[in-house]
């Protein structure tokens, strides 16, 4: 109860990053990378330094020439060069321009 | 002999089977390295003999706007490898 | 969170993901988006791997050939199994 009680106070959201993304698991998610790329797909699972196996994957780059979309089964994505991730996947109106 | 292909249980171990071979080391920077292995540690730090190193730039011609791709070489006797410029470590091919 | 036991049953950590690729063909494609296709023989927690039969994509197309590979894992972005057809 008292470790709780810490928790709460350094963290008044009540909720951590990493039970967020635990909250993923088994739906889809959206990772933007560092650099102009991008990766749909499930989230199955995550580590601490949030490396992720995620299924089902569409990997979105964006390049001079257009965009190149490679279709995989399953991977393990490296965590260091996430930027951002957002639950839920991808939606069908964003189409990468701000 | 036989037995070397079952001691790769890590990564390493396929480094450290190379020591005193000839290994081809592709560094960042379009640079590639082929020499004798003669010392390495858990960086990747290496050290080796007898190099090679090539190194490729690619130049855009101004009026044809067509891509020249130039590659250098030379010979060093002896050298030092900083472990975080290396991508990839091929040992020579066993047979 | 804890008494959901079935959602951590469900769930395949890195680690997990990579104790079921061993030995299997594989794509890790690196930050400078070049690829390698191979057989994975092992890798560590730094994301080092050893390949065999080894193939480099560059833009999709066939570079060069190594017997043995190790991949540096700083430069990897991900590794992925291969699709069965």
């Amino acid at each position: 109860m008292i470790a709780q009680k810490k928790g709460m106070q350094a963290n008044p959201s009540h909720l951590l990053p990493s039970e967020l993304i635990d909250r993923c698991i088994g739906s889809q998610i959206w990772v933007i990378m560092k650099g102009d790329k991008e990766i749909v797909g499930t989230l199955r699972g995550f580590d601490v330094y949030v490396n992720m196996v995620l299924e089902d994957v569409q990997e979105i780059e964006t390049t001079a020439e257009g965009k190149r979309i490679t279709k995989l089964d399953q991977i393990l994505l490296n965590g260091n060069n996430i930027a951002v991730l957002v639950p839920g996947g991808k939606p069908e109106d964003v189409d990468g321009t701000w | 002999m036989g037995e070397e292909e079952a001691t790769v249980k890590e990564p390493l171990d396929l480094i450290k089977l190379s020591l005193d071979e000839r290994i081809y080391v592709k560094c960042r920077g379009e640079r590639e390295l082929r020499g004798r292995l003669h010392a390495y540690d858990q960086h990747l730090n290496m050290i080796l003999g007898e190099v090679e190193e090539t190194v490729t730039t690619v130049e855009i011609d101004d009026e044809t706007y067509e891509e020249i791709i130039k590659t250098q070489k030379r010979s060093i006797p002896f050298l030092f490898v900083r472990g975080d410029s290396v991508i990839l470590i091929s040992p020579p091919l066993r047979s | 969170m804890a008494e959901a036991g079935v959602v951590v049953g469900e769930a395949k950590t890195p680690s997990d993901f990579l104790k079921s690729i061993r030995g299997k063909p594989v794509i890790v494609k690196l930050n400078s988006g070049v690829d390698y296709r191979g057989i994975l023989a092992c890798l560590d927690g730094y994301m080092n791997i050893a390949m065999e039969q080894t193939e480099e994509y560059v833009n999709g197309q066939l570079k060069n050939k190594y017997g043995d590979a190790f991949i540096r894992g700083n430069n990897v972005l991900y590794i992925s199994t291969v699709r069965q057809q």
